[in-house]
């Protein structure tokens, strides 16, 4: 084989590995009812959450994000993977807004909360009144800061 | 029918017609009317020329009767950012876009003539692009009346005030980064058309286009590359100093829309070099050559047509829809009919006698590796959004995608940048022995990492254990190939610049040497600043009271601390010139009953007040227009009326409500005030300003000061925007991001490494192109003025 068409022909295999590799290897994000950050599960349906939160009594935390945004990928790497995070978030209802998805609700939530670009996060009661405001990244210790005191706003809410 | 979309009707009509001549031209080998072409362009050239220029005028002086002007401009903006909305949406910049074609092309016509059949069908494509730009324009035309935004408004109506700028597009770098990107976009359509001819040519029997245009395709080419080259990193300096989050290279899907253009083109570049009419290249060189512009029409599809954001938004707006039916008219000129050629061409010739170290296989290596990262960027921007199209799952392209794709790619070029400049000197048994040293070292160096920061991804979000395996390469392993890449260049440049023929040689050598050199750079600082920077956070509370804290504070985990020495807060536009935001009461009886029922401000002084129970109402210059205050005392607002004084108002304007008046302007109390003072209700707020006063200190010693904070827009949507203090050191950049809020100012200190080898690099892409561009002694813009341009180009074969 002439030496030119083989080095042709491999980068064709190059091209048709990394496209298939990447592809299948990348990871979901969202499927019909969830979005996935790290090693944590986010619902996309903001109404759903509201009647989960309201019916179980906890508050909500609406993660605003996208697909391009670095801070979020280091949210990932670095508190959603962690087990207390992980912990902790369990007494929320866990919401995710796409920034750069069309759907109508997101466009309101996304007024509502003041949240133009990613990431940000707001925990919010099932009336959705807001507790807590994240702007930009918080690292780990920082975002469980946060959880605490909105569970500390939170109950102080129930109690009066 | 306003003056813009006259002059965009003009000049489609007469770039059709110039199209239509010189594509029956072709066709028919027949030259009549032909000579009408150079006029036909001409016009067509001044009149688009023409449509610029009145946009830029309305913009200068926002003239809100133009839909888009209102959309993209305000008042309040300095004058540079009032032209920068020319291009801030699809309409203006696809009109600047044209423009700067039309005017490539015309040039391109006059330089060349069409004297034979082959420049009339290169001339009709370009023609033709510019004329189907400017059919996208009258479909979506950036002249609309304001009409369009108010189809209830009354004839006439012109608000007075703009919707003002998209926030991140205020500066200066955003200011420049869009025209060089057109110019650089507008110069590859002559390539582009080139190549597409030259395949419909072979696929006629009509013989090859590109024979006779190489020399002219090499400048397009390495004109456009040096425009885009500049337009990359004004982009990327602009979201490292205005994003405040991004740093230089997020991967975000505009950024990799004109990266991918930028490595095709790199790649062509290489490839046009090697281009023999006899050789394997007589395929894949035009092929490439026409493949640029293809691919920079589809990422601008990607990201202007809406699909990036949605794949459903595919609908909405002609522009969109223009953009997919251009998409795929380029592809096909550019990608399929090139393709199909060389599948029907099995009999390839080709010049190697199947020895593997040629100089030649080695350049196609490289040309097929450029290839294969334009590929990853390209893939990357498009499978999550075919995959979302088709199965409604959305899938996450990080920017671990792009980079663990491209890191070895990148090693594998510089490698081979090394060994094919060594090669050219060294010949055969020394190279390879380099090669083996080096590519040891690399590999051996990829292993070696002596903390986790210097692995490239060490856990990655998905198991996928392909990027387990590229996640854990240690950075090292960039350093032997870099060195290698740097002592080959510098090798030749030493073995070649001294031995060169003449002046133009030596120039075109040190270019050529400074561009590599750049390269290796650029790629050696890229991942070392992305792994090294740190970054730390303090807090200073009390800022925005009497009490700002100015203690200082210590950035946790860093010898850094930082002092808060002052609080600033302002507001924009500050009492700005009644005339810039409200109306006269000569505009308001010019403009007669078309104000009826909008809402204005006005502004004059009071010559009359009287007072009722209910109501004030005060004349205004002694004319017809009056304000109305309903209210219960005396006072409109803070602001007690006395004739004699200045006023302005915004409210309702009412003609023929009361008699005596023809306009009537029913303002709120809160809406009244003095011109020197104007309240919020008349001129609202457009920017606030919050920053905070800081020092930074490393081990006690001043490192930097200055203002840090952020620019909230409250009339667009409260958008943020981050004003970064930047400390340019040799070494590293000290960046501090600091927001203000509720008296609270958190801040963040980063430290950026190796930015100035970043800058360096940039200067030496940019110095080194530009130094080529005009020094080559074959493709050069000295050749091409001391000759005529064909005559540079009548034998290809003779050049190289």
């Amino acid at each position: 084989m002439k030496p030119r068409k083989a080095l042709t022909i491999a980068f064709f295999v190059f091209l048709l590995g990394i496209g298939y590799l990447s592809m299948h290897s990348a990871p979901v994000l969202s499927d019909d009812n969830y979005s996935y950050h790290g090693e944590t599960e986010w619902r996309t349906d903001f109404s759903e959450a509201e009647q989960l939160a309201s019916e179980q009594d906890r508050p909500i935390i609406v993660y605003f994000w996208t697909t391009w945004c670095t801070y979020c990928e280091d949210y990932n790497q670095y508190v959603y993977s962690d087990p207390e995070v992980q912990a902790e978030l369990d007494d929320f209802v866990k919401v995710a807004v796409n920034l750069d998805s069309d759907q109508g609700e997101y466009g309101r939530l996304q007024q509502r909360y003041n949240a133009n670009y990613p990431p940000q996060h707001v925990i919010i009661t099932p009336e959705g009144e807001q507790l807590v405001k994240i702007s930009g990244y918080a690292d780990r210790e920082a975002f469980l800061d946060y959880l605490a005191e909105a569970e500390r706003e939170y109950d102080a809410g129930d109690n009066q | 029918m306003n003056v813009g979309n006259v002059l965009l009707a003009t000049a489609f009509t007469v770039l059709l017609g110039a199209t239509g001549i010189l594509a029956r031209a072709y066709l028919a080998d027949d030259d009549r009317h032909v000579g009408y072409v150079t006029i036909l362009t001409g016009a067509g050239a001044v009149a688009l020329a023409g449509a610029l220029a009145q946009l830029t005028y309305q913009f200068v002086v926002t003239d809100y009767s133009n839909a888009y002007v209102w959309n993209n401009t305000a008042d309040y903006l300095p004058l540079l950012y009032r032209v920068t909305g020319v291009y801030a949406g699809n309409e203006g910049s696809i009109l600047l876009w044209a423009a700067l074609t039309v005017l490539v092309a015309f040039t391109a016509g006059v330089i060349r003539g069409f004297p034979d059949r082959h420049s009339k069908l290169v001339h009709a494509i370009t023609f033709g692009i510019v004329t189907y730009f400017v059919g996208m324009l009258l479909l979506q035309s950036p002249f609309a009346s304001i009409r369009t935004e108010f189809a209830n408004a009354p004839p006439g109506y012109i608000p007075t005030s703009g919707e003002g700028l998209n926030p991140l597009l205020v500066d200066p770098y955003m200011a420049i980064h869009p025209p060089v990107m057109f110019i650089s976009y507008a110069l590859l359509t002559m390539p582009f058309a080139i190549g597409a001819a030259h395949f419909v040519s072979l696929f006629r029997g009509d013989g090859s286009v590109f024979a006779a245009w190489r020399g002219s395709v090499t400048r397009w080419l390495r004109v456009s590359w040096l425009f885009l080259t500049v337009a990359v990193a004004l982009g990327g300096l602009w979201s490292y100093t205005v994003l405040g989050w991004g740093g230089i290279w997020a991967w975000d899907p505009v950024e990799t829309a004109i990266l991918v253009p930028w490595l095709f083109l790199t790649a062509t570049v290489h490839a046009v070099v090697r281009y023999r009419p006899n050789d394997e290249y007589r395929i894949l060189a035009p092929a490439m050559t026409a493949t640029v512009f293809s691919l920079a029409i589809y990422t601008t599809s990607i990201v202007r047509s809406g699909t990036f954001r949605s794949v459903h938004s595919f609908a909405d707006g002609g522009i969109g829809i223009s953009f997919i039916v251009l998409m795929v008219l380029t592809s096909v000129l550019g990608v399929v009919v090139p393709l199909a050629y060389w599948f029907l061409q099995d009999d390839e010739a080709t010049g190697s006698d199947g020895a593997w170290l040629t100089r030649d296989n080695l350049l196609h290596a490289a040309v097929l590796l450029f290839g294969l990262l334009t590929f990853v960027s390209l893939w990357g921007l498009s499978f999550p959004v075919l995959r979302a199209a088709v199965t409604g799952v959305e899938v996450s392209v990080e920017s671990h995608y792009f980079n663990l794709w491209s890191y070895p790619l990148v090693g594998v070029a510089l490698l081979l940048l090394g060994f094919y400049m060594d090669f050219d000197v060294e010949g055969r048994r020394r190279s390879l022995a380099g090669l083996a040293v080096f590519g040891t070292a690399a590999v051996v160096a990829a292993f070696v990492a002596p903390s986790e920061i210097w692995q490239l991804y060490p856990s990655p979000p998905t198991q996928s254990p392909i990027y387990g395996v590229l996640g854990s390469i240690s950075v090292l392993s960039i350093l032997p190939p870099a060195a290698y890449a740097i002592l080959g260049v510098t090798k030749r440049a030493l073995a070649r610049i001294p031995a060169a023929a003449d002046r133009g040689a030596v120039f075109k050598e040190t270019g050529i040497t400074a561009i590599h050199v750049g390269a290796v750079l650029l790629v050696l600082s890229l991942p070392f600043m992305y792994m090294f920077a740190g970054q730390a956070s303090a807090i200073a509370t009390g800022v925005a009271s009497e009490s700002v804290d100015t203690s200082y504070q210590d950035v946790a985990g860093t010898d850094y601390s930082v002092r808060v020495l002052d609080y600033t807060s302002n507001e924009f536009p500050q009492n700005p010139e009644p005339e810039s935001y409200a109306l006269s009461t000569d505009q308001v009886a010019a403009r007669g009953p078309s104000l009826n029922g909008t809402v204005q401000a006005v502004y004059g002084t009071v010559t009359d007040v009287r007072r009722g129970p209910q109501a004030t109402v005060i004349q205004l210059d002694g004319s017809r227009t009056w304000v109305g205050v309903i209210q219960r005392n005396e006072t409109a607002g803070n602001f007690s009326v006395q004739t004699g004084q200045g006023l302005v108002a915004r409210g309702r304007l009412m003609w023929n409500f009361v008699p005596n008046a023809d306009a009537t302007v029913l303002a709120s109390p809160q809406a009244i005030g003095s011109p020197a003072n104007p309240p919020e209700g008349v001129v609202p707020t457009r920017v606030q300003v919050d920053g905070v006063s800081l020092a930074v200190y490393e081990d006690g010693k001043l490192v930097t000061s200055g203002v840090a904070g952020q620019r909230e827009y409250p009339q667009q949507g409260n958008m943020q925007v981050r004003d970064v203090l930047i400390d340019r050191g040799l070494v590293t950049d000290t960046y501090v991001i600091a927001g203000v809020s509720d008296g609270t100012a958190s801040m963040t200190v980063k430290q950026v490494p190796l930015m100035s080898l970043l800058r360096l690099s940039l200067v030496l892409l940019v110095a080194g192109m530009s130094t080529v561009l005009v020094f080559d002694p074959e493709h050069g813009i000295q050749t091409l003025t001391a000759s005529t341009a064909s005559s540079t180009d009548v034998e290809p074969e003779a050049t190289d």
